[in-house]
């Protein structure tokens, strides 16, 4: 990642200054700066900073407003608001409008610059785990399949999953937890199911509730597994998997979660299997 | 399952749905289930992991869905379950769960939630971790919905 880049926004030229050097002197870029309501829409639609910091009172608007504005603009920008005021009350209302610290006048360099590395720490994990997990989920399907059936399984097609779409039959659901929360969802037909149920156990499954606990265990290792793969690589994300849940149904849909998450389409011996998994950008966790 | 595993959400559903638009709420039943559930309509799926482990499912007909929906989206006409009015519900279950766990921290329990699964559909049967399922049954405004909880067993 390359130097962070920041738009300072404050109606005073003086602590613009102020705020300017500290930045610089840590080796930050500041790349606009701005004192109304429409010179923080334009400069930060045209510069697209990493990082806002965000003065409270302004002339004709305020920093949440502005803030509003900013991440309707890139909901992923980050703003810190940097005010002489500070109470409870105003810090609550900060965080109801995402802002993701809250530094009081005058500054203290090693206070911002903390919360600004703290910030960027998170989002270079998060944009990580976005390069990572999938190939980790896909190995874990794959690797779980050889290992439980001594089958081989071809991945055939890999798509953003922003649509939703008709289950095949049977849906294990698995809420993942830890620096930052998702799922992993894996959906078959009622025969692949029995099959792949049947492969596991080596014998056939003797009713629905067998078939269904099998796949519950198959999915919790798939899932466990690449979670580990994950966590081995990178300690600070702690990921750990809730307990399967397993739905079918009649014309049962999938909803598109409202974060982005990847599917892929494997075949098997049994069939075909759908793994879906994502994770949300986390909720700035407040010093 | 200890019953005092249910307060938690019963008051995070009391402090949640007014801010939501609701003007009152309330527990109509709890029942204890198997590890089954059946729903037609909308089921939302959360997991939970920390000193307790398990899972919340909502259960809410399509017709509560859509009502639910339209109060949370300041009254505008809900007619289909479309993309918007799924993306309410979801975002429902997350702010209720959330300060469910925020609840469970005032007792000294410390628990972490997933992302929300949203499904919908007929005759929905989801098959849950542990052997049995507390159900409660809630109001707001008169509209129905079912938070079944199920933690692991050593809970």
């Amino acid at each position: 990642m390359g130097k962070v880049k920041i738009v300072i926004v404050d109606d005073s030229s003086f602590s613009i200054a102020f705020i300017r050097n500290i930045l610089e002197e840590n080796g930050f870029e500041v790349i606009g700066e701005a004192g109304t309501l429409d010179e923080v829409k334009e400069v930060v639609a045209d510069k697209k900073p990493t990082l806002v910091t965000m003065d409270m009172t302004l002339p004709g608007t305020d920093g949440l407003e502005c803030t509003r504005a900013i991440h309707k603009i890139d909901k992923n920008i980050k703003v810190i608001v940097i005010s002489s005021m500070m109470d409870e009350e105003i810090v609550r209302e900060a965080k109801d409008n995402n802002v993701s610290a809250y530094i009081q006048k005058p500054v203290d360099t090693d206070e911002l610059v903390t919360a600004i590395n703290r910030i960027t720490a998170t989002e270079e994990l998060y944009d990580y785990l976005q390069d990572e997990y999938f190939a980790a989920f896909k190995e874990g399907l794959l690797d779980g399949v050889n290992r439980m059936t001594k089958t081989l399984l071809t991945y055939k097609e890999e798509y953003p999953f922003n649509k939703e779409h008709a289950s095949a039959g049977i849906t294990v659901i698995i809420g993942i937890i830890g620096k930052f929360s998702g799922r992993m969802l894996v959906d078959m037909s009622k025969e692949t199911a029995n099959k792949l149920a049947g492969a596991l156990l080596r014998r056939e499954p003797k009713d629905i509730n067998e078939m269904i606990a099998a796949l519950a265990e198959f999915a919790n290792i798939i899932s466990g597994n690449a979670c580990s793969i994950l966590n081995k690589k990178s300690k600070a994300l702690g990921l750990r998997v809730a307990p399967p849940s397993i739905l079918h149904g009649d014309e049962v849909h999938i909803s598109a979660p409202d974060f982005s998450t990847m599917t892929a389409k494997a075949d098997t011996d049994y069939g075909e299997i759908l793994l879906n998994a994502g994770f949300k950008r986390g909720e700035e966790k407040w010093m | 399952m200890d019953v005092k595993y249910v307060n938690p959400f019963i008051e995070s559903f009391a402090i949640v749905m007014p801010q939501l638009g609701f003007a009152s709420t309330q527990k109509t039943g709890i029942a204890v289930k198997g590890r089954e559930i059946v729903n037609t309509g909308v089921v939302i799926v959360l997991g939970i992991v920390g000193e307790i482990k398990g899972n919340i499912v909502y259960a809410i007909d399509y017709d509560s869905a859509k009502k639910i929906a339209s109060i949370m989206m300041m009254g505008m006409p809900v007619t289909e379950l479309d993309e918007m009015a799924q993306s309410a519900l979801s975002e429902l279950t997350n702010m209720l769960t959330a300060n469910a766990a925020t609840a469970f921290s005032n007792i000294g329990i410390i628990i972490d939630i997933s992302t929300p699964t949203l499904l919908y559909g007929d005759n929905i049967s989801i098959k849950m971790s542990s052997e049995k399922v507390l159900s409660v049954k809630l109001q707001a405004d008169d509209i129905p919905l079912e938070v079944n909880i199920s933690f692991e067993n050593n809970h």
